[in-house]
This record gives C-alpha cells, sequence and structure tokens, in this order.
C-alpha cells in the first residue's frame, strides 16, 4: 500500500519501534511531571 | 557534496519509514536542552562550593551565578539567529551533533570551572557553550517536523518544544538526587553531577539526532493534499529565503507578536511563587494576616504552597505547549494568537481583583490559564512562521526570530522588578504592589494583540522564484528535489 505520493505505508512492525522510542522519551518525562504533581499538591493541603 | 554519517543525504527517509519517530527524537534534544530552565538547583549549593555547609570568604553570590543562566538565554537567541542558515544548509543530524556537543560539553566545562572555581569559566562552559547549544538545540527538528507533518504542524512542533517546558522537571530533581549522592563532607557534590549530567544529556541528544530522517522530496501523509492556492490565503504554497523574510513587515509584526506574549509570561513566572504569598499571606494556611507579620514556622509552610503554586504552574506551560498548538490546526494561528492576547487581557486585569477578594481558587485558576497561554506562544509560533513564509526555510528564520525570546528575557522580568521596587519606595502594601505590575502586562499584551491584527499574506515580491528555489534546494543538498 501506498501513501499520496506513491510511497509505501510504515510497515507494522515500524509501530514497536515507534512505541519504544516514545517510551524512552515518555518514561522520563512521566517521572519529571510526578515529581512536579508532588510539589504541586502542597498548593491544594 | 558531504556523504558523511551527519549530512543531510544519508538522512533521507527510506520507503515506508514511519513519521512518528522523529517527534520522539526531537523530544529527546529539547527534553536534554530543557534543563536550562533548572539550572536555579545549583547555585544554592554552588553558593557554599568552599565552605560546603555554609558560604565562606570566597565563595561566590546566587546573584553572581544567576547570570550564567542569563547568558545562556542570551546565546540561545544569538545562536539560533546565526546559525539557522546553516543548519538548513546541512541538516537537522549535524545540528543535532553539534548541539549535544555544546550543552554536553557545556556541563563539562562547568565542573572544571567547578574545580577550579573560576566564575568566568562557568560563564563560557554553561553560558556561552552551552547557550549555543541550546539555540542549535532549540532549532534544529523545527523545519524537519514541519515537513513531516504538513496536516498539522502546530501538533508537530508543539510536541519538540513541550520538551523544552518539561526539561527542568526531569533535569531538577534528577540533580538533586545526584548532588545528594555526591556530597561529602568536602564537597557539595556539584561538580560530579556536572559531569554526569554532561554525559546524561550528551547521549540523548546524539540519539535523538541519530533519529532524525528528512522526508524524501514530494513525500506527503497519506490522503492529505496541499490546501488549494486560495482556499487559505494565510497558508503559503511558496517559500520566502531567510535574508528576504526578515524585510517583511510580517517578521517583524511576528517578532513583536512573540515578544510581548514572553515577556508578560516570564513576567508572571518570575514573581508567581511571591505574589501568591504576599496577596494572601496567611490565608493560604486557613489564617489571617500579611505574610510579613506571620510566624516563622507559618512563613515556612506559606513558602512550600508557593512553591506548589510555581510548580502547578510549570505543569500548565508545558501542557499550554502541546494543546494550543495542536489546536492552531484547526483554529488557525491568526485567531489562536488572538485567543491568547484577548484572553490574556482579560485575565491580567482580573487577576487583582480576584486577589481583592480574596479567592484563591480563582486567582490560581487565572494564573494556570495564562501560562497555558504563554507555553502556546512558543510552540505555535514556528507553524504561524511556516505559514506566511513556506517550509523551506522556516527553520532559519525561527532562529531569528527567537532573538524575540532573548529581548523578552530582559524585558519582563525588568518591568516587574522596576515596578515593584517603585511602588513599595511609594509606601504602597506588598500585597498591592502586584495590582499595577499586572496592568502593565496587560498592556503589553495589549501592543501584541495590535500587531497580530495588523498580520496579513506576505506580499508576492519576496517569495523566491522557482529557479532560485531549484538552486536552493541544489545548495541544500535536497538532491531529489533539485533534478
Amino acid at each position: 500500500m501506498t501513501n499520496g505520493s506513491g510511497q509505501p505505508r510504515p510497515s507494522a512492525g515500524s509501530w514497536v519501534v515507534v512505541v519504544i522510542a516514545w517510551a524512552l522519551v515518555g518514561l522520563p518525562l512521566a517521572w519529571g511531571v510526578s515529581k512536579t504533581l508532588q510539589t504541586a499538591v502542597k498548593l491544594f493541603r | 557534496m558531504s556523504f558523511g554519517l551527519l549530512s543531510k543525504e544519508r538522512i533521507i527517509a527510506g520507503p515506508g519509514f514511519n513519521r512518528w519517530l522523529v517527534p520522539p527524537a526531537a523530544l529527546a534534544i529539547h527534553l536534554s536542552i530543557g534543563m536550562a530552565y533548572g539550572l536555579s538547583v545549583f547555585w544554592l549549593p554552588l553558593s557554599r562550593a568552599i565552605g560546603v555547609s555554609a558560604a565562606a570568604p570566597g565563595d561566590w553570590k546566587v546573584s553572581t551565578l544567576g547570570w550564567t543562566f542569563s547568558l545562556a538565554i542570551f546565546f540561545l537567541g544569538v545562536s539560533a539567529a546565526v546559525f539557522g542558515r546553516w543548519l538548513e544548509r546541512v541538516g537537522p543530524r549535524r545540528a543535532g551533533v553539534v548541539a549535544a556537543f555544546c550543552w554536553g560539553g557545556g556541563f563539562l566545562v562547568g565542573a572544571l570551572a567547578v574545580r577550579l572555581h573560576n566564575i568566568w569559566l562557568l560563564y563560557l562552559g554553561i553560558g556561552i557553550i552551552g547557550g549555543c547549544g541550546l539555540g542549535l538545540g532549540y532549532i534544529s527538528p523545527v523545519s524537519t517536523l514541519i515537513k513531516w507533518f504538513p496536516d498539522r504542524r502546530g501538533m508537530a512542533t508543539g510536541m519538540a518544544i513541550m520538551g523544552f517546558g518539561g526539561g527542568a522537571m526531569i533535569g531538577s530533581p534528577l540533580a538533586n538526587l545526584l548532588m545528594n549522592h555526591y556530597k561529602t563532607a568536602t564537597s557539595v557534590g556539584v561538580q560530579e553531577t556536572f559531569v554526569a549530567l554532561g554525559v546524561i544529556y550528551f547521549v540523548a541528544m546524539i540519539a535523538g539526532a541519530f533519529g532524525y530522517r528528512v522526508p524524501p522530496p514530494g513525500w506527503r501523509p497519506v490522503g492529505w493534499a496541499p490546501p488549494a492556492p486560495q482556499a487559505n490565503t494565510m497558508i503559503t504554497a511558496r517559500q520566502v529565503h531567510v535574508d528576504q523574510a526578515w524585510l517583511t513587515p510580517q517578521f517583524w509584526l511576528l517578532w513583536t507578536v512573540l515578544c510581548m506574549n514572553v515577556s508578560a509570561g516570564i513576567g508572571v513566572i518570575n514573581m508567581a511563587s511571591p505574589m501568591l504569598q504576599e496577596v494572601f499571606g496567611g490565608k493560604l494556611i486557613g489564617g489571617a494576616g500579611a505574610l510579613k507579620d506571620l510566624a516563622d514556622a507559618d512563613k515556612v509552610q506559606v513558602a512550600a504552597i508557593g512553591a506548589g503554586f510555581a510548580a502547578l504552574l510549570s505543569l500548565f506551560n508545558i501542557a499550554g505547549r502541546i494543546f494550543w498548538a495542536s489546536m492552531s490546526d484547526y483554529l488557525g494561528r491568526k485567531r489562536t494568537y488572538f485567543i491568547f492576547f484577548a484572553l490574556g487581557i482579560v485575565l491580567y486585569a482580573a487577576a487583582p481583583s480576584a486577589g481583592l477578594a480574596g479567592v484563591i481558587p480563582l486567582f490560581v485558576a487565572i494564573f494556570c490559564v495564562i501560562l497555558t497561554m504563554y507555553g502556546g506562544g512558543f510552540s505555535t509560533i514556528p507553524a504561524y512562521l511556516a505559514d506566511l513564509f513556506g517550509t523551506q526555510h522556516v527553520g532559519a528564520i525561527h532562529g531569528r526570530l527567537l532573538t524575540a525570546w532573548s529581548v523578552a528575557g530582559v524585558l519582563g522580568p525588568v518591568v516587574v522588578d522596576y515596578l515593584r521596587d517603585y511602588q513599595l519606595g511609594r509606601g504602597v502594601p506588598a500585597a498591592d504592589a502586584y495590582n499595577t505590575t499586572m496592568y502593565i502586562l496587560a498592556a503589553l499584551l495589549v501592543i501584541g494583540f495590535i500587531a497580530n491584527l495588523m498580520v496579513r499574506p506576505v506580499a508576492e515580491r519576496y517569495f523566491m522564484t522557482d529557479a532560485q528555489l531549484a538552486d536552493e534546494r541544489r545548495q541544500a543538498h535536497e538532491a531529489g528535489a533539485a533534478k
């Protein structure tokens, strides 16, 4: 299957790599967000 | 023409490449350089680098150390403006690698500066060399992302620029963990932490740079066709050269838009925590009375709440970067900035009333929304530039526009600090001293509002001819496009 410019669509396997790549940046970011949330909740106590 | 590992020819995506691999590569770089906003975590420990348990003669002052951040932001703007054209020619991978050497290497020079206790070396390492890494790293993915996501330009650049907002959320707690790990009876642990962070950021940024791919000429997403030329005159299908772009009124109008939005936002960020504490005082802990009248234990509690407020604002800052940039794909860039400024003016002007009424949730909510629009202003501007000037030189044009950030970095805090000192000097109570400041920041937004309203499509004479574009693409080593 091709896209609009005649190039093949990404393979199903490429989506596994996408998930891994996003996890590599998403997990540290999630850790940072959770640390920030721990500080932020002091506002609501 | 270079065919080395870093060259543009080597990173043209092969058939079937998944474009969703490019945003995490960009995020790896932006999350690393975003630590620029977390540098202040080092200033207190470094202010007792000699005395360790307490400041000793010869120790640096926090205000002296703070110049490192100012230098880094200044050189971010300068390097983005100067090297943007080079980036477009050599491609994002080479620029990302140079950024990794500058930012990671800057931390290593910083470690040497701590070892030698030489403040000028610290300024050189993290301020100047690191600042150049910030500028190159910041703009390195912009045009690549816009070319991969012509259907969602705002969302694509929003994802990367969200990383710059989130970098300090990872870097600050990580730095604290490392400093606690490395500190001894004779060291505050900053030197070793700088080395560790330098290596971590270098590896992450190199990984990001090697993850960059540029789309082959003529590539477009499945089911997407470029909008018809007359369908939306605010989105051009043609290209303006970076050396022409800054001669257009549109460039300077967008420069003003960014500068005013950022000035007002930085002003708020700088005063958010002390403002909450001084406006509400004892009310924050269920009591009464002004901040200066509270007992020391109560002041500690109020300060913790102020820190929580600042943390909450940083979360809304990064959320706004992806939310507003994505929304701009549907609303249009001009309308999105219209909302930023129109809503911003109302909210800035309403904040003093919420403070006077003593309604803490309303006060907090106002600033949370303001911070989403501050972040959104950063992340939506690359797509606005691509709409008006085309995608060929958008990275370089964005680089030059970032000088507005450098100016705003000075303008915002100066306006806030000067007005506050002036009012306190005239005997205005601390809790009321912020009101005039908020009205002045709202006035800055009025200037931005007018500038945005004046943005029109770029005049015909500024666009490149087909021959100029072909020549430009040859110079930029876009082999397929030049054929």
